[in-house]
């Protein structure tokens, strides 16, 4: 604790003359064959980033393949990829992380692409930048299925954040203080990728999207199967609606609260 | 309804009400759940013993024609909203037992760490930024 409070303080001290600290949040929930080569390609990709892997209560060798590679925060039982993300933000909150990066444990965030993400976030300003598979050539292939799923939310989303969003879906994201701390307060703990976008939108923060390849996932399979597709089709809109009817008074309340 | 539906319902509510005040004298349940049991089985107790005339009553402003059917849709109304609360419930306690499971990997972090700079290595602390890895 006393190590967080001394940078907290030195963070709030010199905004600007520390070096940036980046934390890099992989939640895995039994990950373990992609994990270790996943580890080593980001520590090479972004070396000056702090990589903390959250075991989202996996069952297989998940500390023994990370011990020593990464810091690994375990969390006691599985709580969703939301619940994962969260607690990796929570330290990112508490160790005055100026950035945080989401990447899917299962590989098919490639760490080339994380530089370009914060690249890209340090440069606009941005609160939430969000790695797309759908704005650059080449493009993703993903099932008939999925890609149908994606382009309805991101019909929806567009509609709703009033700018254009193509990959709302998309887990691979980097995250400012502000979002940060947004987040770290409240996520969905289930399918948050695209409640999120709706949150930074209510929050008055901004959001954009840049363009990033991704790959097939190396080992594992989707933890969204045809089950939780359609409870996942059914519960984000309707988590959609509600916020959008509930979070008003809160989202204007902060506008004018926030100096 | 007969002399003798009526009579089991009450003694069949009667035995759901005690349980219920055994199981909270017992805190097996907490008061607070207890209240919606104890309304619903006092409601049916009533509606079974002294208000059956008025379930008659009841029934034909609700135009049910059958009016044991009344009876059965003030239970069903009652478990409604006793599912309700349990769903409540449930929300909440998964709210906390996730705030739980985040605290307690935090802090079993904080705990490892601070054991590990104690005792000089910082095996698990590691990143590239940070320090010397160690296998």
């Amino acid at each position: 604790m006393s190590l967080a409070a001394s940078v907290v303080t030195k963070v709030q001290m010199a905004p600007w003359s520390m070096q940036e600290r980046v934390l890099i949040i992989v939640p895995a929930y039994n990950e373990a064959g992609s994990l270790p080569q996943l580890i080593k390609a980001l520590q090479a990709a972004c070396p000056r980033c702090d990589v903390v892997v959250i075991k989202d209560g996996s069952t297989d060798n998940t500390p023994q393949v990370v011990k020593g590679l990464a810091r690994l925060v375990s969390l006691p039982c599985n709580l969703g990829i939301g619940g994962a993300v969260q607690t990796g933000l929570q330290i990112a909150l508490h160790e005055g992380y100026q950035f945080a990066v989401q990447v899917d444990g299962d590989g098919q965030h490639p760490p080339q692409e994380v530089a370009k993400l914060l690249a890209a976030a340090r440069e606009s300003g941005s609160d939430l930048t969000v790695g797309t598979r759908f704005r650059s050539v080449g493009g993703f292939k993903s099932t008939a299925a999925r890609r149908l799923g994606i382009r309805f939310f991101s019909f929806l989303l567009s509609k709703v954040c009033r700018s254009r969003i193509t990959d709302p879906t998309s887990g691979f994201r980097v995250m400012n203080r502000r979002a940060i701390r947004l987040f770290a307060r409240g996520y969905s703990e289930d399918f948050p990728e695209v409640e999120a976008l709706v949150q930074v939108h209510r929050a008055g923060l901004r959001l954009q999207e840049v363009p990033v390849e991704m790959a097939e996932r190396t080992t594992g399979k989707s933890s969204i199967g045809t089950v939780k597709s359609i409870l996942y089709m059914l519960k984000v809109p309707l988590a959609i609606c509600m916020s959008l009817l509930r979070e008003r008074e809160v989202a204007l309340l902060d506008e004018v609260g926030r100096p | 309804m007969t002399e003798h539906g009526q009579t089991v319902v009450f003694l069949i509510t009667l035995v759901i009400f005690g349980a219920v005040m055994w199981l909270v004298l017992k805190r097996k349940i907490t008061e607070r759940f207890a209240i919606l049991w104890m309304g619903i089985s006092l409601l049916l107790l009533l509606a079974s013993s002294l208000g059956f005339r008025y379930l008659f009553k009841i029934a034909q402003l609700f135009g049910i024609p059958y009016p044991p059917s009344a009876l059965f849709l003030l239970v069903i109304f009652g478990l409604t909203l006793l599912i309700i609360e349990l769903y409540s419930w449930v929300s909440k306690l998964n709210e906390r037992s996730r705030i739980l499971a985040q605290q307690v990997a935090l802090l079993r972090d904080s705990l490892d760490r601070e054991i590990a700079t104690r005792s000089g290595t910082r095996a698990d602390r590691l990143s590239p930024a940070r320090g010397p890895q160690h296998e």
